[in-house]
């Protein structure tokens, strides 16, 4: 029949026409320039007033300072509270003063840290009193409460006289938190660590939190003063009479409002934005960042673009787009308490034969950050005194971002003298499956398919699993027991800034714990660990720099890992939208951002 | 001979069904407790504890949560808080706990977005019939023809298509943000104030989108139901005979056809809108609509085991208590169903 063909050339030309409605329409404005850095960025100028809207895929994990553990709770948490110390946009190695006075004064003997405070820094209604630095104290004590669970009280301030060891019922008093007067703080040490609690004086758990009005909340256990949370910042998350913060809408949504007993003149920041909404749930990664770059008013929360879309961002959006050093190390961690990668040739080769550029490809490519070849980040005290962003020639494994099968094949040769099952031409010859579990969500997921090809390469079996992001590290690669051998996925991003809260909690080996290590190689040399706890007490300067770059070359020459990127944060806003990128947090700076 | 059912037979039967959805909820709730207490998607504690924490403060998490206690005595704990009756108080609300994660009771947190479950449910549910019955009943009637044809086709089409997919490409082409043709309200738009019942002239426009994507694939289900079922009671006899008594030919499909032909769908309707008011995940995450479907997705991620057994034992009951409602009304229906 002749009616048949016309009618499916009929559909198939409306089908066509479909698709190219679909396809065509798209703006070709190719911007000319490089993509900006926030490393060395200068604070511009903003225009006051306005409003931004802040699109994230989750929540923040908590308002209470306290408890406070994720980079976007980061980001709204130093938007409304201040910390005794905090990050300026333009210099994310040295903190300055914030509700501090002045700089922390430092003891000869290193066992106390004398800090002055501002004075006229007011906490929000419904509390509306001055700070003192019995606030800074109780914030702190609380922390040590089974109460208030936080992870850095003891890790980071244990050795503060009279801290508990474990986890106190009621919030316990804390002889080594003195406050001779409103305006002074002083810590009082067991060990000479000043220079690292110093550091940490930026972390959120010194945000200054008022006894009277708090205690109530924090009688319970769990603390529900994560729902009423009182503010030192600029911002102040919307609440009623009684402080419970009526503005957050658990996983839907934060409105942040001007703070009205912020003063000013207290504060470094400039607070141009009238408010800050927060629209959460935006699980769709592609979709949210589509709308920020055509849309109006919008900036990115948590989570980086894809790949794609970077791509996109990086050529047809270049002024919308920030790249801001994260400040972490992703790295491939081997299981040096297990064969073979007991083995040092064995790592070694390893090292040697990963492509790590085919790695960062996967993440979006050069754009996304530099090849990382050891374990300080750019950015940190202490990476130019190891070598910079190039590898010594004389870790030769670790020379050829591409990988190098003829090194690889010389350390595989060294490791079949060690007694490792090998053949002549150098591929692992061993029969069993090591185990390798993965994060099931993409881009790790590429990257983990990516390394299991690296160690496919010189033959090595494995049983290659995927597991949620949390399940890899709370289930697998964070419990010992476990018995990984490779976890493809971890990495470690800064605390504060400091070497030692890179290379203390990941390769010491006193530092391995039953749940929740972060020493995924389990590396446990003892000199190694004896020049770290030396390292951690001296004081901030060159010579403590020089220390640990020296350790991490020494980590690196032992090849527990393959570290294959120094991640930059990609950030993305609107075109009216003049987002200053905070290189601390390496979140959008709420305090600085403006519209055009 | 005409069968006729004891007096209070529908009371009964409606008793006897409670009780059922009662014994039902208890196994659901211990099947759901064993499985994401034995094999949960990540440790909780950890989660909470965060990164190197010490044995210690791992511990006293896991006091806090109940988790250092036996299954058993866990699971006894929860039920006496789940059940709405103390041997002391009498009667009490349902209490599903504590969000391990952050705290927030589970009840509130769910009835909180109950209504944008339901009303993105609703909703589909009206979008999907007003589409799906008349497309099954035009391609019966015009069987074979190219109006069925294309009809069947798209279905087909329709229910392979994945919703989250489906989602997407419907926001690229149509949604006023980042669409090509800015037609629709897209992902993002629903407010996080107010809901379709409170609020409809500001909420229904934000779900139009939502709507459609849900409705696609259950329209075109239901289009080749109907149509099947329709075909099969068109060829009865009972047919015949009413064309031959002279009926208009409309008459005949409607009134007598479609009546028939429909029934079953009253069936499969209660327990998609069932399965759905425990929450449409997918529709839910591609349009950042804040219902249980995502609260359930995310608790599972952060293995948050009181706010998973919250919304599971929530979507359970909905679909005991819809396949209930559409029993009683398939029995008013349907003189031939016994009970």
């Amino acid at each position: 029949m002749m009616r048949t063909p016309k009618r499916v050339a009929m559909l198939a030309a409306l089908l066509a026409l479909a698709l190219f409605v679909a396809a065509c329409g798209s703006d070709n404005n190719d911007e000319g320039g490089s993509v900006k850095s926030s490393a060395g960025q200068k604070i511009p100028q903003g225009k006051q007033g306005g409003e931004v809207t802040v699109l994230s895929a989750g929540d923040v994990d908590y308002m209470d300072p306290g408890q406070m553990y994720y980079t976007f709770g980061y980001m709204i948490g130093y938007s409304v509270n201040r910390a005794l110390y905090s990050f300026k946009p333009d210099n994310a190695e040295k903190p300055v003063p914030d509700i501090a006075a002045s700089d922390p004064e430092i003891s000869a003997d290193k066992k106390t840290i004398t800090v002055k405070l501002k004075s006229g820094i007011k906490f929000s209604p419904p509390v509306n009193r001055a700070v003192t630095s019995k606030d800074i104290k109780y914030a702190m004590e609380r922390v040590f409460s089974a109460n208030v669970p936080n992870p850095y009280a003891t890790g980071y301030f244990g050795t503060i006289q009279g801290a508990p060891k474990t986890p106190a019922k009621g919030i316990p008093s804390i002889p080594g938190i003195q406050t001779p007067d409103d305006q002074t703080l002083v810590l009082k040490l067991t060990e000479a660590k000043a220079a690292t609690i110093a550091a940490a004086l930026v972390m959120p758990l010194t945000m200054p939190v008022p006894e009277e009005y708090a205690k109530t909340f924090d009688a319970k256990n769990p603390s529900t003063y994560d729902t009423h949370v009182v503010f030192t910042g600029p911002y102040m998350v919307k609440n009623d009479a009684s402080g419970n913060l009526t503005g957050w809408k658990r996983a839907k949504s934060i409105e942040l409002i001007r703070n009205p007993s912020w003063d000013k003149s207290t504060d470094y920041r400039p607070a141009y934005l009238d408010k800050i909404h927060v629209d959460e749930g935006n699980a769709d990664a592609t979709v949210a960042s589509r709308r920020i770059l055509n849309g109006s008013a919008l900036m990115q929360g948590d989570g980086a673009p894809p790949a794609p879309v970077l791509k996109q961002a990086a050529t047809r959006f270049k002024n919308q787009l920030v790249l801001v050093p994260a400040g972490g190390t992703r790295y491939v961690a081997m299981n040096t308490k297990l064969k073979p990668f007991d083995n040092l040739n064995v790592r070694k080769a390893v090292f040697a034969i990963f492509d790590r550029n085919a790695m960062r490809l996967t993440r979006g490519g050069p754009i996304v950050g530099d090849i990382a070849w050891r374990y300080v980040p750019p950015g940190i005290p202490g990476f130019d005194e190891a070598g910079g962003l190039n590898p010594p020639s004389d870790l030769d494994f670790a020379q050829n971002p591409a990988g190098d099968p003829a090194v690889a094949k010389k350390y595989m040769l060294a490791a079949k003298d060690d007694g490792v099952p090998v053949t002549a031409d150098g591929k692992y010859a061993g029969k069993e499956k090591l185990l390798m579990i993965a994060t099931n969500a993409d881009p790790g997921k590429k990257s983990a398919q990516v390394a299991a090809n690296q160690f496919e390469k010189l033959g090595f079996k494995l049983n290659f699993r995927e597991v949620t992001q949390d399940a890899l590290y709370t289930k697998f690669c964070g419990v010992p027991k476990a018995n990984v051998n490779i976890c493809p996925n971890v990495g470690f991003f800064k605390d504060f800034v400091d070497p030692e809260s890179f290379i203390n909690p990941t390769f010491n080996g006193e530092n391995i714990l039953p749940a929740n290590n972060t020493n995924w190689p389990q590396l446990d040399v003892d000199s190694l660990n004896k020049a770290i706890d030396a390292a951690a007490i001296l004081a901030p300067g060159d010579e403590r720099n020089k220390a640990f770059a020296k350790i991490d070359n020494d980590i690196t020459a032992l090849a527990p890992a393959v570290p294959w990127l120094w991640d930059k944060t990609p950030l993305i806003e609107s075109k009216d939208v003049q987002g200053v990128a905070d290189n601390y947090s390496t979140v959008w700076h709420l305090s600085f951002t403006s519209l055009k | 001979m005409i069968f006729r059912q004891p007096p209070f037979a529908m009371a009964t039967y409606i008793v006897r069904r409670l009780l059922w959805m009662i014994v039902l909820l208890l196994v659901i709730s211990f099947l759901t407790f064993l499985i994401f207490s034995k094999l949960p998607s990540a440790d909780p504690v950890s989660l909470r504890a965060g990164r190197n924490a010490t044995p210690e403060l791992r511990a006293s998490i896991r006091h806090t949560f109940g988790l250092d206690k036996p299954f058993f005595e866990q699971y006894r704990i929860y039920l006496a808080k789940l059940v709405p009756f103390d041997t002391h108080k009498g009667f009490k609300p349902p209490d599903f706990g504590y969000s391990y994660q952050n705290n927030v009771n589970v009840k509130a947190q769910i009835l909180d977005r109950l209504p944008a479950t339901a009303g993105l449910a609703l909703g589909g549910v009206v979008v999907w019939l007003l589409i799906g019955i008349p497309v099954g009943i035009i391609s019966a009637i015009r069987r074979g023809k190219l109006s069925d044809r294309i009809a069947m086709g798209g279905a087909l089409v329709a229910i392979s298509a994945p919703v989250y997919w489906l989602g997407l490409v419907m926001q690229y082409l149509f949604s006023s943000d980042i669409g090509k043709v800015h037609i629709f309200k897209g992902s993002g738009s629903y407010p996080n104030t107010g809901s379709l019942f409170t609020d409809p002239f500001h909420v229904a426009p934000t779900l139009f989108l939502p709507w459609l994507v849900l409705a696609t694939a259950f329209a075109a289900i239901y289009a080749r139901f109907l149509r099947g079922n329709l075909l099969e009671v068109m060829a009865e006899d009972y047919i015949r005979t009413a064309r031959a008594k002279g009926l208009r030919e409309r008459t005949v499909i409607f009134r007598h056809g479609v009546r028939s032909a429909i029934t079953p769908i009253v069936t499969i309707l209660g327990l998609d809108l069932g399965i759905l008011l425990g929450g449409a995940i997918l529709t839910e995450s591609v349009f950042n609509i804040p219902g249980i479907g995502r609260l359930a997705f995310d608790s599972i991620q952060k293995s948050d085991l009181p706010t998973v057994q919250g919304t599971v034992i929530m979507g359970a009951f909905f679909i005991i208590a819809l396949n209930l409602i559409v029993d009683i009304v398939y029995a008013f229906l349907d003189p031939r169903v016994r009970y």
